[in-house]
């Protein structure tokens, strides 16, 4: 028992780091880029999200419902790099925005770990959110939201007369987001999940929903805020699909999917039913709209 | 193809053992059975239509892109010789992205500015890894045998494995081994599949007596592999990565003055009878084997 060296001791296992790094603290808004806007803007009304204010200078929409927020970004970027929107107007994932302790400190972190910072490029008395390269063409935002201010009213106006906090259909909130990652990308986007931002892999026999392919990460945040990535590679044999990488889809947790599916469908949401996939206790997916656009549903006690 | 076709895909030649623009050096590489070749960021960026111009000749070419070289003096140092060797790396990984090439290579640092120290060396691997890691990059870590720190394989296989990241591995250099007369048995230490890229060359000296020397040699008097005297021992190399699990690539990184001034239809086929010794002799194949089904990557992407 005691041949070990201090220093043997110490390595055996790594507990310097803290398992909430960045003090992450759940989503605070997706966003979507598309040239659409109109027809996305439709689709998410009809899945209980409500437009509630307008970007200052640019062609930007924030809807929400409940604790989530969605912005729609039909606003074309000058430079030719950062057009996430297919040239099919297909509405693009374009970013995921983190709730942290101290946005400034998340970035410095990431970037001196290896993130590629994404420019900015703010109008005057715009907020500049700091932002660093994810998936595909898709980004990730670092936002520290304080109770008494947040983010949206610098750089939104409010709609007139519209309800700025629409309650949530049968209390939906944010549970995660399916990555499409490329053949053996897996051990890769793992790592980039857990050095950056304190991710873990969940083990194999620990799935949620109904579609429980690939892995899936845990955010180190709180209980009532933590959320998952899911990542997933082509069915074995497909090689052609090897390149295309990109956020595919975000999950919305439901107490009650069952109710909740019955709620949207009233709304005139349907729901993928097929030898493979169908709604259930546990889970339930939206057929796809806009070549693109589809939610998960995944019971989840939480809220 | 007109040659007479061997189970040699895996071999492939590199640019650098090639004079002439670069068009010439894919023609030639392609016409003598290659069907792969490694590239330096100076065939893309000395190209007299720039950038876009030699990436497009490149797929244009059909030719896998086994992997863009080289990174050097990149991990140990620290301040704004860090900062300034990030942005280098970040460059070149822009430009491996925009070949579609998997594989970044990079030589240990021989800078007197960086530190030898295995934890800073380690962290900022670590980090070119994770900076590579969006744009489905490999890092392959090559001991150069005048190296400050790393200048011996095993060295670079313990940093790349205190660093434990998926897509860091070994760049494994045969003249480097040769040349710091690194026992062949250490290679037992290695992970083939943390093997990431396998370079080889022969030389003509028997004996390398001085660093100056290895300098020179190195960058100057390479032969392919048969083509000097060591070829018993680089046989017995290859025949041991393969035994050990090796699958990946192998690249003839042949600097050669010669070279360098005779058509390049003649360096080429000088290259592909190294390969097909490697191939047939040394390897003893005869068929395609199963599952090396090698994809080239998609155009226009």
């Amino acid at each position: 028992m005691n041949t070990l060296s201090p220093s043997q001791l110490a390595d055996r296992e790594s507990i310097a780091e803290a398992a909430n790094p960045l003090g992450l603290d759940g989503i605070e808004f997706i966003e979507y880029s598309t040239t659409r806007p109109q027809a996305l803007g439709q689709v998410l009304e009809m899945m209980g999200f409500r437009p509630i204010a307008r970007h200052r200078s640019r062609e930007v929409l924030l809807y929400r419902q409940g604790a989530i927020n969605v912005i729609v970004n039909a606003h074309l970027p000058a430079a030719p790099d950062a057009g996430a929107a297919a040239p099919e107007g297909k509405p693009v994932l374009a970013a995921v925005a983190l709730r942290v302790r101290d946005a400034a400190a998340a970035y410095r972190r990431a970037l001196d770990r290896g993130a590629w910072a994404v420019p900015s490029r703010v109008e005057v008395m715009e907020l500049n959110i700091p932002a660093i390269h994810g998936v595909g063409t898709s980004r990730i935002y670092f936002v520290d939201r304080h109770d008494k201010f947040s983010i949206y009213d610098v750089d939104f106006v409010p709609i007139p007369g519209v309800d700025p906090q629409p309650p949530a259909i049968a209390g939906l909130h944010f549970f995660g987001v399916v990555q499409y990652i490329g053949n053996d990308r897996t051990e890769d986007w793992t790592e980039f999940y857990r050095e950056l931002f304190g991710f873990s892999e969940l083990p194999a026999e620990q799935r949620f929903g109904i579609l429980p392919k690939g892995r899936i990460l845990q955010s180190p945040c709180p209980p009532a805020s933590r959320f998952y990535i899911q990542l997933i590679e082509p069915e074995a044999g497909v090689l052609d699909v090897e390149d295309d990488e990109a956020l595919q889809r975000i999950g919305l947790g439901t107490a009650d999917v069952l109710a909740t599916v019955a709620e949207l469908g009233k709304r005139g949401v349907e729901f993928v039913e097929s030898r493979g996939v169908h709604t259930e206790d546990r889970g339930a997916l939206t057929k796809t709209w806009l070549g693109g656009v589809s939610f998960e549903l995944v019971h989840d006690e939480r809220r | 193809m007109s040659h007479y076709s061997g189970n040699i895909d895996d071999f492939g030649m590199d640019t650098i053992s090639l004079a002439g623009p670069l068009e010439a050096k894919l023609q030639a590489v392609r016409d003598a059975g290659f069907t792969q070749i490694m590239l330096a960021a100076k065939d893309l960026v000395g190209h007299p239509d720039g950038l876009d111009a030699a990436v497009a000749a490149v797929r244009a070419s059909g030719l896998r892109v086994t992997g863009f070289q080289v990174l050097r003096d990149f991990e140990g140092l620290s301040g704004h010789l860090h900062d300034y060797k990030v942005d280098i790396a970040k460059s070149m990984l822009e430009m491996c992205h925009l070949l579609g090439c998997r594989l970044l290579l990079i030589c240990s640092s021989t800078s007197v500015h960086a530190t030898g120290e295995t934890q800073a060396l380690v962290r900022d691997l670590r980090k070119l890894a994770m900076l590579a890691i969006p744009m489905n990059i490999r890092i392959a870590y090559e001991a150069l045998s005048w190296g400050r720190t790393v200048n011996e394989f095993p060295q670079a296989w313990d940093i790349i494995s205190q660093a434990d990241m998926p897509n860091l591995g070994l760049g494994f250099d045969s003249f480097h081994m040769f040349a710091t007369n690194t026992p062949l048995d250490e290679v037992e230490l290695l992970d083939p599949a943390k093997i990431f890229l396998v370079q080889l060359a022969d030389f003509m000296w028997t004996e390398i007596k001085s660093v100056e020397e290895r300098i020179a040699t190195a960058r100057h008097f390479r032969v392919f592999p048969g083509e000097g005297v060591h070829s018993e021992a680089l046989a017995a190399l290859v025949a041991r990565l393969h035994s050990l699990g090796y699958r990946g690539d192998y690249s003839f990184e042949v600097f050669n003055d010669d070279y360098q001034q005779l058509p390049l239809p003649t360096v080429a086929q000088r290259a592909w009878r190294s390969a097909l010794w490697l191939g047939e002799d040394v390897l003893r194949r005869s068929v395609p084997l199963p599952n090396q089904i090698r994809l080239k990557r998609r155009i226009g992407r």
